[in-house]
């Protein structure tokens, strides 16, 4: 009893001391890096590693003094020593002096500043330090020759070697003959001391490397020779090496643990009791990992679009309405994102009521159907279409002209138009308001309909006056999500705009990436534009919902009456039909064909036209099974620590109450909610070690674009799962003994089991074919295989990026199936 | 004012039958409940009469006329009946008066009339002054009554009920129930009313349709069900009820399994018969016609509950007695019985503790 009062008294204090001690040492680790950035920028040097690689060089150069080079030089007598002395005084001061104009008076100073006991061994160092860096060179023969004398025979060879330095006369030893054996004086003397050096030793690979980022990191002469001073008298220390050559990175670490003490501190305020809890850990870890890769990149954007040089200026936004090019983007962006959400909506809701709320034939298919569609990649279908309308082969224009008798002129649909680009975004994005819809649809109260009918209303009457009020919140939701959804798509503008000259402004952003710096400029103004509707839209349709959230879920399930559509019924079935084979059969059979072609402007039918080729060419190539394999693995691991986070915050905000858990649960939201080319600049601009982290042009980049695009499909997954255990279900299993581990493991883990794995597929598809963050992000060792087919249409054959195209169709829907099968039907997509 | 013929109804959802051949005449003005334990197909009765499902065979008339059966069907939306969903089923984004005003708004009543008649029909269920409120604002028995003003503002010749009161706690259910009753009254109207609350059933209805498993097993007043039930079912499902195996004849009935005790027993039937006797209709006096040993006694203010062991049986006997109250347990004691009632041994009994076990 005694040691827990005793403790409670006093672990406020200690948790207090250890937050400021924590929040110190953030600001000591600030003030460190912003030092090291000082001195660096004094330095004269380009780039930081210098500073790493003069410590270790230095190690390097005391080292074999202290080990190898000293012990040889006392086998001399005192006389040869002073001689040995002096030649190398003489060597270092003509090598500087070559170097730069009075570099000899810089040695001279650097000398005379020095104690005298000192300078000895301090222009021996300089000496093996520039010779280090600065050569003479020796060509990689010479080396192996001078370093393959070993064991007895070395200290010979030195003494030789030293002796021959001193006298012209003396004969060279044999391995010398070929490197030094026709030169002459101060030549002769600096050869073959740069030989003494290298058969000590310092042509080790590490040794090497750090004298290559000397060399890269210090062009300037000055520079170089204080580099040399620097090495001599190891004036870089370890610490300093590790703050200035991270201080970037020094600085965002200090930044975050101050960060994390202050909003630790903040929680703990509210909290009163002080105690540190595991669960505020896990929060901050998810909380850092996303203030540093989704909000400061954001933040920098908005920065980078206000202050372009470092100075206000409105320059970047102007340029968005100014410049013609960037205007129609915005415009086009508008028009399109605008129309595909009217279509889509328009299209959405009478076949979600149709498909849930009337006898239609084959209700159940076209739901299925419908869906399925959500899940294919949009570009596909792009592709798809291009081939169908396009002005003078498209499939579908031929038919056109042949049954409306028209000459073989181009028409009479363009596909290269904003009109036909409004089409196939809509025919890509209705899904999403009818999956959307569709679930609000089945979660109402069927009887409120069924209230409005006995109350004399007609099933028409019915649906305008009850249900779709009542769908309204989820219709404006839906039908926002639609449009967020065609503004921030690139595959469809870049595969139908570009080529057709409409330009969105995702595609504007993906060109003007490629442009170099002005370009940037240019794209951060427009992300920053794309950035603001979509937080704008987020805002009102989280305010919507939560406004107008009718709880209409009813006590007992019940069948929902289902409207008769009586004479109505079958020419609306066949209505419902022709819209499907429109917009999903046609087109995929479209790509399945065109794969198999050889001359696409033919028929597949037509004779000699049919090829198995592009199949086997494609996935014979190896550039495809890498990019296939680069997929398979970034989406891996992108939805197995997605996962691991969905569950982890799932559980902070269905089981727990505490502090702070709505922060990452914000972030999260707002991540999938950010256009994805706009992340990905975000993380262009800023994870190229100019913030202290470089993952640029690594697998890395892309995982965390993918992971802040599609992290919140996984949690909401997880999340309603989690909701509707009952709590009091874990509490039994607690109350019969069972540790909370063990209830997680044996009784939420397997409640929950099928949401999580649909949570992990959620997130593995989308990122599986992902393009848009793709193309900013790839490097030649990280291409995709959405980026792989992309590539493919674009310069190599439309026919064989169809064979892809349809491969990457049948593994996502390879994988629909096992999750189908993995949750025992629960789930699909 | 209705009235409603149902003739040889028979409702299936593909193999599955749910309700067979029913038949029925509810007079005008009329409370009929339909009562029984879920599953029982009770509330699909109640949605054939409105027009949410079709019967499979049969027919069904309103005031004489076919509204369901052979080619006719009339949408619910024709019918011109009331109905009060079990969920209520309130238009969430309409307030109040939008809700009750809603059937009159179908049939383009002028706004003067409307207004008047939506504030009597509110004033009928006493919320007048919630007419501006949305239903969000409301508590459930309110709720609930601005469902049943909504149900009879167009004044239906019919007004279906569908467990209207099952949502609601205790006591508002109790006084919703007479508030339910007066209103019929005062109005006239035909009510058909569906619950698996026997309390409710018996307060309320004129007449009682007891449902099992898509079958009526009985249909009368709820005094003739109570008292004179058709079977087993009926005498179980109603009041507490123990039933007694015994052997008729000769003027009595012996009971194996109490010692081969036995009652007089004046009635028709012989030869093996399922008793059934109230546990109220047992009384303590000093000389009985059954006789066996106080077990456990349970006082429970109004009444006693108590346990007499006769032989091998356990007889539960509620008495309010007050001179018998001093009774300890593991006394002689001596039972009385009021009333009973005697079934033909069908195996019913050994079916139903089948089901239960």
């Amino acid at each position: 009893m005694q040691t827990t009062i005793q403790s409670r008294n006093r672990a406020p204090l200690a948790v207090k001391l250890m937050l400021l001690v924590l929040f110190l040492f953030g600001l000591a680790i600030i003030l460190n890096g912003m030092k090291g950035m000082r001195e660096y920028a004094e330095s004269g040097f380009s780039a930081e590693a210098a500073y790493q690689a003069i410590y270790h060089l230095h190690k390097e150069t005391d080292s074999a003094w202290k080990q190898k080079l000293e012990p040889q030089l006392q086998k001399m007598t005192e006389e040869e020593q002073e001689d040995l002395n002096q030649l190398m005084l003489q060597l270092l001061s003509s090598s500087w002096e070559s170097q730069k104009k009075g570099g000899k008076d810089l040695l001279e100073e650097i000398l005379a500043e020095t104690e005298e006991a000192e300078r000895e061994s301090l222009s021996r160092k300089l000496l093996y330090a520039t010779y280090l860096v600065n050569g003479p060179k020796v060509s990689s023969a010479n080396r192996k020759a001078i370093t393959a004398i070993s064991g007895n025979e070395t200290d010979a060879f030195h003494t030789q070697l030293l002796r021959s330095l001193l006298d012209e006369t003396t004969e060279l030893p044999a391995a010398l003959q070929k490197l030094a054996g026709d030169l002459t004086g101060e030549e002769r003397s600096a050869m073959l001391m740069q030989a003494w050096y290298v058969s000590n030793g310092s042509a080790e690979p590490g040794v090497t490397e750090q004298v290559n980022t000397l060399k890269k990191s210090v062009r300037d002469k000055a520079a170089q020779l204080s580099a040399f001073r620097m090495i001599a008298r190891g004036e870089v220390s370890a610490i300093e090496q590790l703050v200035v050559g991270h201080s970037r990175t020094a600085i965002l670490i200090g930044i975050v643990i101050a960060f994390n003490a202050l909003l630790l501190t903040l929680l703990m305020l509210g909290d009163q009791t002080w105690r540190v809890d595991i669960k505020w850990i896990v929060i901050l870890l998810i909380v850092d990992f996303l203030l540093l890769f989704q909000l400061m990149p954001l933040i920098y954007m908005l920065f980078k679009a206000f202050f372009p040089e470092g100075k206000f200026s409105l320059e970047t936004i102007r340029r968005l309405h100014t410049y013609p090019l960037n205007l129609d983007a915005v415009k086009n962006t508008l028009i399109a994102a605008t129309a595909t959400m009217i279509f889509g909506t328009l299209l959405a809701f009478p076949l979600a009521w149709l498909v849930g709320r009337t006898n239609l034939y084959g209700r159940k298919f076209f739901r299925a159907l419908f869906v399925l569609t959500y899940m294919v990649p949009p570009y596909v279908g792009a592709m798809a279409w291009l081939r169908l309308l396009n002005p003078n082969v498209g499939t579908m224009n031929q038919w056109l002209r042949a049954l409306l008798h028209l000459s073989d002129t181009p028409g009479p649909l363009n596909v290269y138009t904003l009109p036909g680009m409004i089409w196939v975004l809509t025919s890509f994005y209705y899904p999403y308001a009818f999956i959307t819809i569709s679930r609000a649809m089945e979660k109402m109260d069927p009887s409120l309909e069924e209230a409005s009918r006995v109350s004399g209303a007609s099933p028409i009457k019915t649906v305008f006056t009850v249900t779709l009020p009542m769908m309204l919140p989820s219709l404006i939701s839906g039908a926002l999500l639609v449009f967020v959804s065609a503004m921030s798509c690139y595959g469809i503008p870049s595969i139908i705009g570009s080529p057709g000259r409409v330009h969105t402004v995702t595609t504007r952003i993906v060109e003007y990436v490629s442009l170099g710096q002005q370009g940037l400029n240019d794209a951060t103004g427009m992300a920053v534009f794309l950035m603001v509707l979509a937080v704008i839209i987020l805002f009102l349709s989280d305010v919507v919902l939560a406004k107008r959230q009718y709880i209409t879920v009813s006590g007992k399930s019940m069948q929902p009456t289902l409207v008769e559509l009586r004479s109505w019924r079958i020419p609306l079935t066949i209505l419902v039909s022709l819209f499907a084979v429109l917009v999903i059969l046609i087109p995929f059979a479209t790509i399945l064909m065109t794969s198999f072609k050889i001359d696409v402007g033919k028929s597949v039918l037509a004779e000699g036209n049919f090829t198995l080729g592009n199949w086997e060419t494609v996935f014979g190539r190896v550039e495809t099974m890498n990019s296939l394999k680069n997929s398979l693995i970034f989406a891996s691991v992108t939805a197995t620590v997605g996962i691991v986070i969905a569950c982890t915050m799932s559980y902070l905000l269905q089981r727990t109450h505490i502090r702070g858990r709505k922060i990452p649960d914000f972030l999260i939201t707002l991540g999938s909610g950010t256009p994805s080319v706009v992340i990905a600049l975000g993380l262009i601009m800023t994870m190229k070690g100019n913030f202290g982290i470089n993952i640029y042009n690594t697998a890395y980049i892309m995982i965390i674009a993918y992971l802040i695009k599609y992290l919140m499909m996984g949690m909401r997954t997880v999340v309603s799962a989690m909701s509707q255990i009952h709590v009091s279900l874990e509490e039994s299993s607690q109350i019969s003994g069972a540790s909370w581990s063990r209830t997680m493991f044996k009784i939420t883990g397997p409640l929950i089991f099928p949401s999580i794995a649909a949570g992990w597929f959620l997130i593995f598809i989308p990122s599986f074919y992902e393009l848009s963050m793709t193309t900013l992000l790839y490097s030649s060792t990280t291409k995709t295989i959405g980026f792989q087919l992309y590539e493919y249409w674009t310069f190599t054959s439309q026919p064989m990026s169809c064979a892809m195209a349809f491969g990457i169709l049948l593994i996502v829907m390879l994988l629909n199936f096992i999750l189908n099968r993995l949750t025992k039907g629960e789930f699909s997509i | 004012m209705a009235t409603v013929t149902i003739q040889n109804v028979t409702k299936a959802f593909g193999d599955n039958v749910v309700l067979r051949s029913f038949d029925a005449t509810f007079q005008d003005g009329e409370f009929i409940t339909l009562l029984g334990p879920s599953g029982c197909s009770k509330t699909t009765i109640l949605r054939i009469i409105a027009g949410f499902e079709k019967p499979t065979e049969g027919e069904v008339y309103i005031d004489g006329q076919l509204v369901s059966g052979g080619k006719t069907f009339v949408p619910p939306d024709k019918r011109g009946v009331g109905m009060v969903f079990q969920s209520y089923a309130v238009w969430p984004h309409m307030n109040v008066f939008d809700n009750v005003a809603y059937p009159l708004t179908i049939r383009h009543v002028p706004k003067a009339e409307m207004k008047n008649s939506v504030e009597r029909v509110l004033g009928i269920v006493h919320l007048s002054q919630y007419a501006e409120r949305f239903p969000g604002q409301l508590s459930g028995g309110q709720q609930q009554r601005v469902a049943l003003a909504r149900a009879l503002v167009a004044e239906p010749k019919l007004l279906l009920l569908d467990e209207p009161l099952s949502n609601l706690d205790a006591k508002l259910r109790e006084s919703m129930r007479f508030e339910i009753k007066e209103i019929q009254r005062k109005l006239g109207i035909t009510v058909v009313y569906v619950t698996h609350d026997q309390t409710e059933a018996m307060a309320m209805s004129d007449r009682i349709f007891l449902l099992n498993q898509g079958v009526v097993q009985q249909c009368g007043t709820p005094q003739e069900i109570y008292n004179t039930p058709a079977n087993q079912f009926v005498a179980d499902f109603l009041g507490k009820v123990d039933f007694f195996k015994g052997e008729a004849g000769n003027g009595k009935i012996v009971f194996p399994a109490m010692n081969g005790q036995s009652i007089p027993y004046t009635g028709t039937r012989t030869g093996k018969v399922d008793v059934a006797i109230r546990p109220e209709n047992f009384f303590f006096t000093e000389k009985g016609i059954l006789n066996g040993i106080l077990e456990t006694q349970y006082y429970l203010g109004d009444v006693d509950d108590c346990r007499v062991r006769i032989g091998e049986t356990l007889v539960r006997v509620i008495t309010n007695g007050f001179e018998f109250r001093n009774l300890r347990d593991g006394q002689q004691v001596s039972l009385g019985v009021r009333d009973l009632m005697v079934f033909e041994d069908n195996g019913y009994l050994e079916r139903m503790l089948e089901i239960n076990t």
